[in-house]
């Protein structure tokens, strides 16, 4: 009470001095109070810096919530679609290390940011692949699934892209659409070889970009003769009018629309959770700021009124003495 | 329906992939679906997307496929 009573005082003395607008009259408030050579932040800058981060700290405590209950809608369905691959690999295996003249990588991202890291990295990933199966005579193509990736290959790739795909995510992911999708790519693209990068969800923070292939049916049979997982098809039983090599090119066009499926399902669940973490360390750091500026502001409160209360007594004292 | 020994399915000789018959066969069970169920299995098979291709590292004009069914 006293204090303020004395800063009211302090503040009559003040006020008659300065007539200019209020925002310098503060400024040059303070910077009068202070002794020579101190420079001060005004409470005012201060208040509204604090203001705004608040405001920050509450939007990314929202989109941590949208993000969270997003990820459980989508989870399970992740989850289930893993069994659609899973035959298909125990089939016919999955063998990234094939040597392949065209291969082309599907890279699967997402078209909104604020998500962390995993876009940064399927497009490290898909570099070092185009890296490693490019060659004398090989030649990589990228297909690129949603807007980051784009945005990032566009910079050193741009000659290696074949196709870009955007605006996945207007409508709730679902079979349909990103069957459509892969017979569009089938339709367009010539390969061997099909990579598909993504980010398989493991678990709420952790996910690991992972790298599918679907062989072409001619690849196939070439592999087959070499043995392995890929020759005891030979042992499997052909039912219907259809010969091996038909077989063999629907199971791979059908593969591809499942792992494709499950690509795109797992990514989203990445996405959704890597924006959780993000969201959520900038809460945090928001919250830190508002500390450390809510110090500054107290400081800086304390000694404004230290010195209105030095500028009284020292008036005081010289009115007497 | 049952083509003779080798010769390729219709829909494979129409130009067809093995994607494009499975999905019109799912189109023709949804459609089979009574009314409630019906809308939901609908609503499922809702496709958008927007595609471009690139031609010498420049892109051409893109495509919105946004069909409701398939096509």
């Amino acid at each position: 009470m006293a204090m303020a009573a004395l800063r009211r005082e302090g503040r009559r003395f003040a006020t008659p001095l300065l007539s200019s607008p209020i925002r310098s009259s503060l400024i040059s408030h303070s910077q009068e109070q202070a002794p020579n050579g101190v420079r001060s932040i005004s409470t005012q800058v201060v208040r509204n810096r604090m203001k705004s981060v608040k405001n920050i700290q509450k939007i990314t405590k929202a989109m941590k919530m949208v993000a969270a209950s997003k990820l459980r809608a989508i989870q399970t369905r992740a989850e289930n679609s893993r069994g659609l691959w899973q035959p298909f690999t125990a089939l016919l295996g999955d063998s990234p290390s094939v040597n392949v003249k065209k291969s082309v990588i599907v890279t699967i991202s997402s078209d909104k940011g604020l998500c962390g890291g995993i876009n940064s990295t399927s497009v490290k990933i898909s570099r070092i692949l185009h890296k490693l199966s490019s060659g004398p005579e090989k030649e990589t193509k990228y297909v690129i699934l949603g807007e980051k990736a784009k945005a990032q290959l566009i910079r050193d790739s741009k000659n290696d892209i074949s196709l870009s795909i955007t605006e996945l995510q207007k409508n709730p992911l679902n079979y349909s659409q990103v069957s459509v999708l892969a017979d569009d790519i089938l339709k367009n693209v010539e390969f061997d070889a099909l990579r598909i990068v993504f980010n398989k969800f493991h678990s709420v923070v952790q996910f690991m970009p992972t790298v599918s292939t679907v062989l072409s049916p001619e690849i196939v049979e070439r592999e087959a003769e070499a043995g392995g997982k890929l020759g005891e098809l030979d042992s499997y039983e052909i039912e219907g009018a259809e010969t091996k090599g038909e077989v063999l090119q629907n199971l791979a066009e059908f593969q591809f629309s499942c792992i494709l499926f499950n690509g795109v399902l797992e990514n989203a669940c990445s996405e959704q959770g890597a924006r959780m973490s993000a969201m959520d360390s900038s809460s945090r750091n928001a919250g830190d700021m508002l500390d450390r500026l809510t110090l500054t502001y107290n400081r800086t409160r304390q000694a404004s009124i230290t010195t209105e209360l030095i500028e009284i007594i020292s008036g005081a004292s010289a009115l007497e003495g | 329906m049952a083509s003779a020994g080798g010769a390729a399915p219709f829909w494979r000789a129409a130009g067809m992939t093995y994607i494009t018959y499975s999905n019109i066969c799912a189109n023709l069970v949804r459609n089979c679906l009574k009314e409630p169920f019906k809308a939901e299995a609908i609503s499922r098979e809702r496709v958008h997307f927007s595609l471009t291709k690139w031609v010498d590292g420049k892109p051409e004009k893109p495509t919105v496929r946004s069909d409701p069914t398939e096509h």
